[in-house]
């Protein structure tokens, strides 16, 4: 398992208001409930509280592509590496 | 045929209820809504202010749901009037209505609990302002959140004139309804300010009394601030009548101008203008039946000030009319004061009830009117007024009759 696998999914699930059970890699992004504010909390509690930097703008769609919830912790991470 | 405006629906939060019947039974019965509160955000800050707050609304605005649980107080302030307003009026905001459905929501200040404390965790902390900030202070936050919380797809924006943006929302959207900018709308303002920041702000004016709010009474000691919002459903007359909507008077005048003189001492013939402007078509018929909610901040600038103003537009009517400060007792509401003041209006107009002046224990020469002290009036009220004269010279007022 990557690196703050679980503490990403502990995120991204406290924001997950669409999905009642486990969040997995499998789970479709579009099942997640998430919205323009989730997106941008989520990002924020991420830098909060792995204490990571993560060069996140808005304008170039990071995330533009994901379908699953792996998809999202791979994009996460790719951005925590950059930084 | 002019259109004509009437209110349809009325949401209330503020010191003096939690919803628009309980803040008419609240004022009825003279109840104050003002205490000392301590506003401590740590490293030894502290601040004791009489202030009127509304208490225990974070379980609601909890309850507002998750889109409205993550803004500013201000915005829920007004999203929990709103959704009173929009329930009694039994508005039903559907397809073709939605493109001329307003949302035109004042304040004064905006987001001014979540400015502070991002600049708090910044300064205090070192901590980066949470990324929902700005969504949380613009003051567009509630006319915004309204709109999608209810479809309303029409004009929406803020209205912001210091203590008279309610005034101007509620005026400035009859004035789009009767244009034809739209049929229905969501009018009034909402303001949040007791935060630590703010407050002292506030006390740096040094026109803020240390303990209660004195209307016309010649111990006055300044203004006390409160929150809230004051949310109408405006609706244009053909659509509310062919509805059988409950109505609750018609926004017969509207009248606004500016000083153009100073930011702080408010002018006799400004507040003046406006009123006359409100009434110029009018049939006020007998001034013992006319209602004025007056802006009576319980400072000495206003009160002298709106007192000769009321002769002046009045003249020897002005001993036959009835007026009073409801702020004695919610408190001064800043932007959101014209959207509860205006509720008062109304109350006053739909059930013959003056809501008192209260703490007007010392009459005041250069105040002569009658300010129905301390004890609620049952009174016949055909015109109600609301007044509203902001710092900056800015003056709304708004005229109510029955239908």
């Amino acid at each position: 398992m990557a690196e703050h696998e679980q503490e990403l999914l502990a995120i991204i699930k406290n924001h997950a208001v669409g999905v009642s059970g486990d969040l997995t890699r499998d789970t479709p992004v579009a099942d997640l409930g998430i919205d323009s504010f989730a997106i941008v909390e989520i990002v924020y509690e991420v830098e909060e509280k792995l204490g990571v930097e993560i060069p996140f703008n808005a304008n170039q769609n990071p995330f533009g592509e994901m379908k699953t919830v792996g998809d999202l912790l791979d994009a996460v991470q790719s951005l925590m590496k950059q930084s | 045929m002019a259109r004509r405006v009437v209110v349809t629906g009325v949401g209330a939060v503020c010191a003096s209820g939690a919803t628009a019947p309980e803040f008419r039974r609240n004022l009825e019965a003279g109840v104050c809504g003002i205490k000392k509160k301590t506003f401590a955000p740590g490293d030894g800050l502290s601040a004791t202010v009489s202030v009127a707050p509304v208490e225990g609304f974070e379980e609601r605005a909890a309850a507002l749901g998750r889109d409205i649980a993550r803004t500013d107080r201000f915005t829920q302030f007004a999203v929990a009037a709103a959704d009173e307003a929009v329930a009694d009026s039994g508005l039903e905001i559907d397809e073709a209505l939605a493109p001329k459905a307003a949302a035109i929501i004042g304040t004064g200040i905006g987001g001014a609990g979540s400015q502070d404390q991002a600049y708090m965790a910044m300064l205090q902390q070192g901590r980066r302002p949470h990324p929902l900030t700005i969504l949380r202070i613009i003051p567009n936050a509630p006319a915004s959140h309204l709109s999608i919380r209810f479809g309303l797809r029409g004009p929406a924006f803020a209205i912001s004139s210091a203590c008279a943006s309610g005034a101007h929302a509620i005026g400035v959207c009859a004035d789009m309804i009767r244009a034809g900018a739209a049929e229905v709308g969501l009018a009034g303002a909402s303001e949040a300010v007791l935060s630590y920041g703010p407050l002292e702000a506030w006390r740096a004016m040094h026109i803020m009394s240390d303990e209660l709010c004195r209307p016309f009474s010649k111990n006055r000691k300044g203004l006390i601030i409160g929150e809230g919002a004051g949310i109408l459903v405006l609706e244009e007359y053909e659509r509310a009548k062919a509805r059988g909507a409950k109505i609750y008077a018609e926004l017969a005048g509207f009248g606004m101008n500016a000083d153009g003189k100073d930011m702080i001492n408010p002018a006799v013939e400004g507040a003046t203008g406006a009123m006359r402007e409100a009434i110029k078509t009018l049939d006020i018929g007998d001034a013992a039946n006319v209602y004025i909610n007056a802006h009576g901040t319980g400072t000495l600038m206003n009160d002298p000030t709106e007192t000769k103003a009321i002769r002046e537009v009045f003249g020897a009517d002005a001993d036959r009319l009835i007026v009073s400060s409801t702020k004695s007792m919610h408190g001064h509401l800043l932007g959101a004061a014209g959207g509860v003041e205006a509720i008062a209006a109304l109350m006053a107009l739909n059930e013959g009830v003056i809501p008192p002046t209260i703490n007007l224990d010392e009459p005041d020469p250069a105040c002569d009117l009658d300010y129905c002290p301390n004890e609620a009036q049952r009174r016949r009220v055909d015109v109600a007024l609301s007044n509203s004269f902001a710092f900056g010279g800015l003056n709304a007022v708004l005229a109510f009759k029955r239908v």
